[in-house]
Parts: structure tokens; sequence; C-alpha cells
């Protein structure tokens, strides 16, 4: 039986091995009459797309002037110095200073750690949260509850945590120093604690749409992978590495990708809270943008910066897609 | 190797009954089969097997020993599923290997034992590949080397080639068969497909609605079914179903109805316990049971209208109007009765079985 069906397919040596199981049951290999050359004698004409230019050019006209337009005039103004009166040319000049500038280049290393910072806390936060909400009776409610922090804007946030930091009579301050955590010194008045202050808020905030997006993974890892797998012999903790996080991994990626964006842009509670002090300590990049920009109008350099600062980002962005794009089968 | 006892098993899904006081003996590497209609339980039964679902009430033995509290990793069964449930960002020999690795087994005795299994199950050149690029048939046989990797006291298979195509399933339920004989370990298959039961276990529990119908072998299940149910479940094509009365007359009885009067067989009369004066009861015959011709036979026949012949290749179906019911008989191709032509049906006694009108229990 074998045999035969092993001549029969012969001809066609790739997909015979790729399924030689069936070579068993099916014993004689259909063929397809003529060959591969057969073709249709006349092709359809494609359907007519004349009408499509003048549809779209409304609002590829649109776009183009709110959002292409200020672009390159933010690259044609990276490349003046800007005052009240107008702007000269000086070529590269602003990209050129921003390498000797030591406030700059803090500003980036700022800005890296606090992103880190917010998203390894709100990625393990969010998603031990996740699986909490999504074992619970009350996961309605408690979706619900959640989402609280993230309709609020982020700098009545702010505000609301400069309340509780206060040195006087704030809520926090209190307990901490109660606690013998911290002395009488303000939190936002030093170096160190005023840093993890500001990504308190962060992740207080923002850890809700981490869960969001882990709930929605968490009910789509599939049941029957989870059973098989304790019943191959793993323990609940060992289930959840094995099969819960990778399947979690998707959206895990789009998480952090959204996250760190938003973590290059939003200094809503940092200028609310502590305005980059104390003594530049918080000043991460968004923030001395700002102050070049809007405090000192320094227009020019600060288009070099927000450009430096667009750039990374796409590039980061592009890197974490194509992680999220890899197939399947690549990935360990 | 083990053997499984149920005791008194019930299934409660909030206040719904899913499995009733379920009673079953499986001997020790005996190949078992659950076998029913979707919603009948038999998947209940096996997740309470693999300690997937909770017991509502009763106990789970296995070799004697109660393992209801027993979470899935202490029970040392194996079990493949319905969609095989591959893990996706394994290989092949990585989805063959975790149930050894969970257990810490080395190195080189992992690679012995998933070259052993994939060289059995004829998957050894895939060992590389994702489950992504294996075709159904590969995806259920890496399933089930991750279930004989390692030596389980049971085997639970949960409709394991339900997916696959038609010859396949054929060619597999042979592999599969071989498989539990080479292993010599128990299995419990659960299958929808009595042609699945019936050609691969050496006991069938035919349930319905929860509840156990019959426990047996399966030509005890073929040949004996103990009720109306299971006798229209197992069998393809079913078996035909007539209501008629029963007549005592001079010692015989008889089976009357509108197109016929045909006597049981002496031994038959005495299985009847003397319902014979209850008036109703359901005649059951297969269709393999029956013989069809256009003129009439000299012994007691049936009356009929050939109503639809539906060709099937080496055989011919023959479907038969009676008063108030129809009958389907096998036949040769060469039949050559015509819809609307008169046709006489003799049936084989040996072979028929009548039940009770009401509870649709067998007599015989």
């Amino acid at each position: 039986m074998t045999k035969i069906s092993q001549v029969s397919v012969g001809a066609q040596d790739a997909t015979s091995k790729l399924f030689r199981a069936r070579e068993h049951s099916v014993e004689v290999e259909a063929r397809p009459l003529g060959g591969d050359d057969i073709k249709p004698r006349k092709f359809n004409p494609p359907l007519p797309r004349r009408y499509y230019l003048y549809l779209l050019a409304p609002a590829i006209g649109i776009l183009a002037f709110i959002s292409l337009y200020p672009f390159f005039w933010l690259i044609f103004l990276s490349m003046q110095d800007v005052d009240i009166m107008g702007g000269n040319w000086v070529g590269l000049e602003n990209y050129a200073n921003l390498l000797t500038d030591r406030r700059f280049l803090n500003g980036w290393s700022l800005l890296l750690k606090y992103s880190a910072a917010c998203l390894f806390l709100q990625l393990t936060i969010g998603v031990i949260l996740a699986v909490i909400v999504n074992n619970s009776r009350y996961e309605k409610v408690l979706v619900t509850a959640l989402l609280m922090p993230m309709m609020m804007a982020p700098a009545v946030a702010g505000l609301l945590w400069l309340f509780l930091y206060n040195g006087t009579f704030g809520w926090y301050h209190w307990i901490m120093e109660s606690l013998g955590i911290l002395g009488s010194a303000s939190i936002l008045a030093k170096a160190d604690t005023a840093m993890a202050a500001i990504v308190m808020v962060d992740v207080w905030q923002w850890t809700p749409l981490i869960t969001l997006i882990a709930l929605a993974g968490l009910k789509r890892v599939p049941r029957d992978q989870l059973e098989a797998n304790m019943v191959d012999g793993a323990s609940p903790l060992r289930n959840f590495f094995a099969i819960t996080l990778p399947n979690l991994y998707p959206v895990l990626v789009i998480g952090v990708l959204l996250r760190f964006m938003d973590n290059f842009r939003f200094i809503d509670h940092i200028l609310v809270l502590t305005g980059g002090g104390p003594a530049s300590a918080t000043k991460i990049l968004p923030v001395y943008l700002f102050e070049v920009a809007f405090k000192f109008f320094k227009l020019g350099r600060g288009a070099a910066i927000a450009l430096t600062l667009l750039l990374v980002t796409i590039v980061l962005g592009k890197i974490l897609v194509s992680v999220f794009d890899k197939p399947k089968g690549s990935r360990s | 190797m083990a053997s499984v006892t149920f005791k008194n098993v019930w299934k409660y899904y909030g206040k719904t009954p899913a499995v009733k006081d379920l009673n079953i003996e499986c001997p020790d590497g005996s190949f078992v089969s659950i076998l029913g209609p979707s919603g009948c339980g038999k998947s209940s039964t096996m997740r309470m097997l693999a300690g997937l679902e909770h017991i509502s009430a009763g106990d789970i033995l296995f070799d004697g020993e109660r393992i209801n509290d027993l979470p899935p990793k202490d029970r040392d069964v194996a079990m493949v599923f319905e969609n095989y449930a591959l893990y996706p960002h394994k290989t092949v020999l990585e989805n063959i290997a975790n149930p050894l690795r969970l257990r810490s087994v080395d190195d080189d005795m992992i690679k012995a034992r998933v070259d052993a299994a994939a060289k059995l199950l004829e998957i050894d050149h895939l060992l590389d590949r994702r489950p992504h690029e294996l075709s159904g048939g590969q995806k259920q046989r890496v399933a089930i080397g991750r279930a004989i990797v390692r030596e389980p006291r049971l085997f639970l298979f949960d409709e394991p080639i339900a997916h696959l195509d038609a010859k396949l399933r054929a060619h597999m339920r042979g592999e599969i068969k071989h498989l539990q004989r080479t292993l010599g370990t128990t299995m419990i298959y659960v299958t929808h497909d009595q042609l699945e039961a019936l050609s691969m276990a050496d006991y069938i529990a035919v349930m319905h609605d929860g509840e156990l119908q019959q426990w047996g072998t399966p030509s005890e299940i073929f040949n004996k079914p103990v009720n109306a149910w299971v006798a229209g479940f197992v069998g393809e094509p079913a078996m035909n179903f007539v209501t008629c009365d029963l007549v005592g007359h001079n010692q015989e009885v008889f089976l009357r109805h509108e197109n016929f009067e045909i006597p049981l067989l002496p031994d038959q009369v005495g299985k009847l316990n003397g319902a014979a004066s209850a008036g109703t009861a359901r005649m059951g015959v297969r269709p393999d049971a029956l013989e069809i011709s256009l003129t009439k036979p000299h012994q007691p026949s049936i009356t009929g209208e050939v109503f639809v012949n539906e060709l099937l290749g080496g055989d011919m179906l023959v479907e038969v109007l009676l008063d108030g019911s129809r009958i389907r008989v096998k036949t040769v191709p060469e039949f050559d009765g015509q819809p609307g032509d008169r046709c006489h049906i003799t049936v084989n006694r040996e072979k028929w079985h009548i039940f009770d009108a009401m509870d649709g229990h067998a007599y015989f």
C-alpha cells in the first residue's frame, strides 16, 4: 500500500515529504488534468478607479495642512536662530550645539531611566492586577474602579498628588514620615525621591491601561493549552510562565509601545509637581524642551531638540513593531 | 497502568446535572470507549478523570485508590485533546518533551524517549517544526506523542481524530488501536462516532443525557442493545423501528401491523415475560437483517411500497413506505424496484428486537 502511494506522488518531492504521514491513508494520489500551463484566454479589465483621486483629495489636503506643513516648518525652524524679531539661518549649528549641551544629555539619561522605571512597574503590576481581576467574581466592578485614574486629566492627577506629597498636610508624606521611611524633608524636594514620586504618579495613572490590555489578552489565552500543560504536570505558577505569558506577549508589546510613546510626550504631571527640579533632577528631555522653547523662547534650538526626540521615538517604535510583527515561528 | 473505577459519580454545572450516578469498572490494560451524542456528559466524565473538573459527588478510583482530590499533575494521566492543544511557540520536539521537562527528567533520557515516540508515530522528520507548519494529521500525531512519551497510568483520548478527513480517520483508528495494544496501557477514549467505538474498543460505555445506558463489548452493544435508544444510536444505517401490536394466538405470539403479521420465534415468546397481553410494542430491525423482493415470498413478509432508492456503491439502500412509517432495507445494487412499486420484505427473525412501547427497554 505504502509503495503505491510513494510511486504516485514521487514526482512532487517537496509535497510528498511534507505530507509523509498521509501516505498510508491516501493510496491513490489524484492529480489534476492538464498542467501548470493552463491559463484563462482573456483577463477581465480591473475596475475603473478614476474617481478615487478626486474623492481623496480634500482629505489629503487637510492632512497635509495640519500635519505635514508644521512638520516641515519645524525642520526649517531648527536650522535658524529665532527670536522675537525673526530668524537668521545658521544651518546645523543648533544640532552641533546639542552635542555639548550637558542639560540635553542629562535630559536623555533621565528620560530613559524614567521611562524604563515606569514601563517595568506598569507591566509587572498591570499583569498581576489583570490576573487577579480575571479570576475575580467582581470583574466588572473592579474594571470600572481601575479605570478611574485613567479618566483624569494628567495635570489634575499631578495636582492631586501634589497635595498628597505636600510636606505640611500631605497624607503620603505623613505616612512615609510616620513609618520612618523618609525624613521630614518634602518628598519632592530631594533629588532621588522626587524622581520616584513622578514615576509613582505615572504608574498610578497608567497601570490600569496595561491591566485592561492584559485582561483582553488573558481572555484569549487558549484554555486547552493551559489544561494540556496541567495534565502534562505543570504547577499553576509554571503554567502561567509557560502558557499564559507567551500568549500575552503580543498584546503586552502594544501596551509597551503606547506607554513608552506617552512617556516621551506627557509631562503635565511633572510640570505641576516639580517643574523639572529640584536642581534638574527630574528634568527629563521633554521638560527641558518645554523650557528651552517656551520659557527661554529659543525656538530654533527647541525645534532641534524636538526633532531628535521625534527621531528616537520613531526608531524605538519601529524596533518594537518589528519585534511584534515577527512570525510566531521565529520566536523562542 | 491502572484499573479505573467510577463509584456513583455525579457532575453538576450549577443546578444542571451533566453526569448522573455513573458506575463503571474499567479493567487494567483495557481500551474503553465512552460513546454518546454531544451533550451526553462524556467529555465531563473525561475531564473529571483528568482533574480538570471538580467531581460533584461520588468517587473515582485508580487501582482502588481514591484520586478525587489530586491535582492534574499528580494523577499521572496523559490526555490528547480534541483540538490537539499544542504549544504554538514550541517546536514539535519541545511539545513532546514537555511532560518530561516538567518532571525534571535529564536531557539524555528526554532525547531517547522523544526519539522513540517520534519513530513510533513516524514524525521523527518533523521534530524541528512548529505546530503551525504541520497538517492536521501531523498535529494529531504530535499530540499523541506528547501523551505516550512518558509511561502514564492512564491514557485519556478526547475525540482525537474527530477533525481529520474521512480517509485519515479510518487510518488513524487502526493506528491508535495498535498503539494501545503495543503499550498495554489502560485507555479511555471519548467519541461521538459509533463506528470508532465499535472498531477500536474492548468495552463501550454508551451514555445519553448524563446517564450510562449500556456497558459491554462492541458486539454486545451492537447485537444486544438494552434499550431502543442504544439500538438507534449504534449502527449505520440506523435501525428501523415500527410500532406494532403483540397478539397472542394458539400458543404463538404475532407481531401485527397494517402491513404485516409475523409470528415470533418460540424462544422469543418466553422472553416477553407475558407482556404479550400488553398490546403495543416497538419492533426494531437493522437494514441488513431485511431482504426485499418484488415477488411475494412464501414466508410471512411485510408489504410496502418503494419510496426511494439510494445507491451506495456496493450496496443499495431502499426506503419502503408502510402505513404510518418508513423502513430502510439494505439490498444488492441490482434491485430494480422503482418508486411506487409494490414490494415485499422478509425479516431475519433471529436478528430482530422487541422494545417496550413505554420505556423502550429491550425484551430481546
